[in-house]
């Protein structure tokens, strides 16, 4: 059974749409990248899929449950972090651990007290007293002490020290090698590149692109450098774009196979050849080249 | 599953104990005062005849009090003089629980992580609905218990207590189904406020004209036909459950369509940039503070012409000598002609417009918590300048309606040919400014030293000593007790004439406690939620 499936789940407020039409399915296990700018959707798409707002059109499926028509069923094997730690001001955190905890049903308290000690929380605070990053530390420790079999994260770090990211980052791993499936909405692509099996693309809320990391990079252009012992040779291949050509060195982007390159060079006095498989940046930035990309929320 | 309903019911009912329970002391110590102060000022068969004689058809006590049923008892007193009132209490609490739990959370942004639990959004309203019901059963209590502690009989004291915390399911009701329409809490409150204003006003029409039948269409006229100790009417009570039903029953349907975080009313999302009152950060308050500042003007104006035309219905010829003697000791001396009425109706004026400059103390208090103001304090606005425009803002919109109050009180009265000058009423209008600006200084030192807990002492200073200088000299207090109250050192004008040096004392004490407050918020640091 998947972890997470959409059929065509669209959703408008008023003029705008917010999601177009999404098809997605993540398998249990699986720690699913879902980047997508400000405004592309990405929170619509989890508060849809907790059935706190109603799709337009289409369904989502937590573990084959509706959770708009059974959110209690949908939500026992799921925990959520916010986008926004909002807390209840007057708790401290253990106080809202322990609330948290009452509303998800069960947690594993000694791997919450690990994680208090690993995120170096003050659990006597009270959450008015906290700074952004420390009341997002307080919803990260409720969630994965829940030990859900479905962790839903909304821009999980977005306010953590980098000393804190590594801590959130060997959680994620954590809850991975135990077999728990994680959705990461993010914009951090260095975070979803070191943590994820798979990614989707979100543009305008449509998924404009979705697979594992090397399924993505083999549709990108690669970076390849060539320095030459002379001058460089005029390059004109279908598939190479030059990007910049120096007094003895070439860069180019190539796409698909460097097949024909390799050939061409060969009649030349080539010094040093360096190839790059694009990164997540690059990819990203190339479905939004040329457009804002951007919707309103 | 049940155990997460009993956690969220159990965080509502923690949410709003303390002011359930500001409520429930009031509650208890206002039924108390009554049988206590009756007993006092009527002990013999006689006076109460004499009282009964002088109240069983002045239509303007009735506009506050409501319809008296009996008042030939102690029971029948305290259910006129102190159901009617506290009816409206518990009203107000009621919508108060109901948008603070269905709406200021979604707001807030918490509900998500609430859904997001094992819970439902049926399991989430019904958890509301049983804390609140908790919070209903305190009040009934609490009023059960100032009946009784006072030896009227256990039975009909606890059917009283129901009929006063009867209209809590309508209201609760009005607060649910007004969440639902509402895109955010501010909307929300306003939706369930007129609504409430509107009851009372049936209510106050039904009471003090021919259309008595008119108190079937409202339910705070429901409370009065339960007719507590006198000749009860329980089966009135199926009015108040049954529409309360109806309005949940509807106010939960749309809750369980409805988008979490939005309204049914769409929200104004978009709009073309209007750059009026943008000019400071005086005027960027006085911008926010328009709708609900149009709000008071037009309620409170309503209501002061309103009072102006029944001002002329009250006649002295009704009143003997030795009654007047009698509404003396009610705290009500002069009621017994035009000018006298009037002059009592603005006591609730002054009332009325303290309570405004105490939302004004709220607001600056909001803008603080909610971190606008630390954003506008980075910029460079001194914070003395922002305190002092905001104060000038609540000093300028209570003149404005302290004034608009008196000019239309005059006009009803006019209407009717009552024997009252214009310049005696905008004097009545201008005399609520020197108490109001009283509470508005001691509110504003309150939020300079004691920002958290600020809200909560201007309106409980407020309220306090409202209810003192009501309920005070009933049970007997020693004047230098009484005194203690500003509002027992004003002259009620027309009625009685204006007191200047009172007046100026307040002034002070106003000027005195403002700038200290300046001072004092120049020095301390900004406080967050």
């Amino acid at each position: 059974m998947t972890a997470i499936r959409t059929e065509g789940l669209s959703k408008r407020y008023g003029e705008t749409l917010a999601l177009d039409s999404l098809d997605l399915e993540v398998s249990p296990g699986e720690v699913y990248g879902y980047l997508g700018p400000n405004g592309s959707g990405k929170t619509t798409t989890i508060r849809l899929l907790l059935g706190l707002h109603r799709p337009s059109a289409g369904r989502g499926f937590l573990f084959g449950i509706d959770a708009w028509h059974d959110p209690v069923e949908a939500h026992r094997r799921v925990a959520y972090v916010a986008g926004e730690p909002f807390l209840w001001p007057s708790l401290t955190s253990a106080e809202t651990f322990a609330f948290l905890a009452r509303l998800h049903g069960s947690t594993d308290t000694a791997y919450r007290d690990e994680l208090v000690e690993r995120f170096q929380l003050d659990v006597s605070k009270k959450v008015r007293a906290l700074s952004k990053g420390n009341r997002q530390k307080v919803q990260l420790v409720a969630a994965f002490a829940t030990r859900a079999d479905l962790l839903l994260l909304d821009e999980p770090s977005s306010g953590l020290d980098p000393l804190m990211e590594v801590a959130f980052r060997q959680t994620v791993l954590e809850a991975k090698e135990r077999g728990q499936t994680v959705f990461l909405s993010s914009h951090i692509l260095s975070e979803v590149e070191a943590l994820c099996d798979r990614v989707g693309i979100l543009r305008r809320g449509r998924l404009v692109d979705q697979g594992t990391l090397a399924e993505l990079r083999h549709l990108g252009a690669q970076t390849v450098e060539v320095t030459f012992a002379g001058a460089p040779p005029q390059l004109e291949l279908p598939g190479v774009h030059v990007i910049q050509a120096g007094a003895n060195a070439l860069r180019c982007e190539v796409t698909g196979s460097v097949g024909p390159l390799i050939d061409a060079l060969a009649h030349h006095d080539v010094v040093a050849l360096t190839s790059r498989e694009p990164s997540l940046e690059e990819i990203f930035l190339h479905h939004y080249d040329g457009s804002d990309g951007r919707v309103d929320d | 599953m049940w155990t997460t309903r009993v956690a969220v019911a159990r965080r509502t009912f923690a949410d709003s104990r303390i002011r359930t329970l500001c409520f429930a002391l009031l509650f208890a110590g206002i039924t108390a005062a009554n049988v206590v102060g009756y007993r006092k000022t009527y002990p013999t068969v006689a006076d109460r005849l004499r009282f009964v004689h002088a109240f069983g058809d002045n239509k303007s006590v009735r506009l506050f009090y409501g319809v008296p049923h009996d008042l030939l008892t102690v029971g029948g007193y305290v259910a006129w003089r102190a159901g009617g009132t506290l009816s409206i209490f518990a009203a107000a609490w009621g919508l108060l629980a109901a948008v603070r739990a269905m709406r200021t959370e979604e707001d807030a942004g918490r509900q998500e992580l609430v859904l997001a639990g094992l819970i439902g959004r049926g399991g989430a309203f019904a958890a509301a609905l049983a804390a609140i019901g908790a919070g209903a059963v305190v009040l009934w209590l609490a009023t059960f218990v100032g009946l009784v502690a006072t030896k009227l009989p256990a039975a009909g004291s606890a059917y009283l207590a129901l009929a006063v915390v009867a209209v809590i399911p309508v209201f609760v009701g009005v607060g649910a189904l007004a969440s639902q329409l509402a895109p955010n809490r501010r909307i929300a409150l306003e939706l369930g406020s007129g609504a409430l204003a509107a009851a009372f006003l049936l209510r106050v029409v039904a009471d003090t004209s021919s259309l008595g039948a008119l108190r079937w269409a409202t339910p705070l006229g429901w409370i009065e036909e339960l007719r507590a100790f006198a000749g009860p009417r329980p089966a009135v009570l199926l009015l108040p459950l049954v529409a309360g039903a109806i309005l949940l029953g509807v106010a939960l349907a749309i809750a369980l369509r409805r988008d979490v975080g939005r309204g049914l009313l769409p929200a104004r999302d978009d709009a073309e940039p209007r750059l009026a009152l943008l000019g400071s950060p005086a005027a960027q308050a006085l911008r926010g503070e328009r709708g609900s500042l149009i709000a008071w003007l037009l309620a409170s104006g309503a209501f002061a012409f309103v009072l102006g035309v029944i001002a002329n219905s009250v006649s002295a010829a009704a009143f003997s000598k030795r009654v007047q003697e009698q509404l003396a000791k009610l705290g009500a001396s002069a009621v017994t002609t035009p000018a006298g009425y009037l002059g009592f109706a603005f006591l609730f004026f002054i009332l009325a417009i303290s309570l405004f400059c105490c939302s004004q103390i709220a607001a600056a208090r909001r803008e603080e918590a909610d971190q606008q103001l630390e954003t506008l304090l980075a910029l460079p606005v001194g914070r003395r300048g922002w305190l002092a425009g905001r104060l000038a803002i609540a000093v300028g919109a209570a003149a404005a309606l302290a004034l608009s109050a008196g000019f239309l009180a005059w006009a009803g009265a006019a209407s009717q040919g009552a024997p009252v000058s214009l310049a005696d009423l905008l004097g009545a209008g201008a005399n609520c400014l020197p108490t109001a600006l009283l509470f508005l200084g001691l509110g504003a030192l309150a939020f300079a030293t004691v920002p958290r807990a600020s809200i909560g002492i201007a309106y409980g200073l407020t309220a306090l000593a409202f209810v003192w200088e009501l309920f005070g000299p009933i049970v007997g207090a020693p004047s230098w007790l009484l005194g203690l109250s500003p509002f027992h050192h004003i002259g009620l004008i027309p009625a009685t004439p204006f007191r200047a040096e009172a007046a100026a004392v307040m002034l002070v004490i106003a000027a005195g406690a403002a700038l200290a407050a300046l001072w004092a918020f120049g020095r301390r640091d900004l406080t967050g939620a």
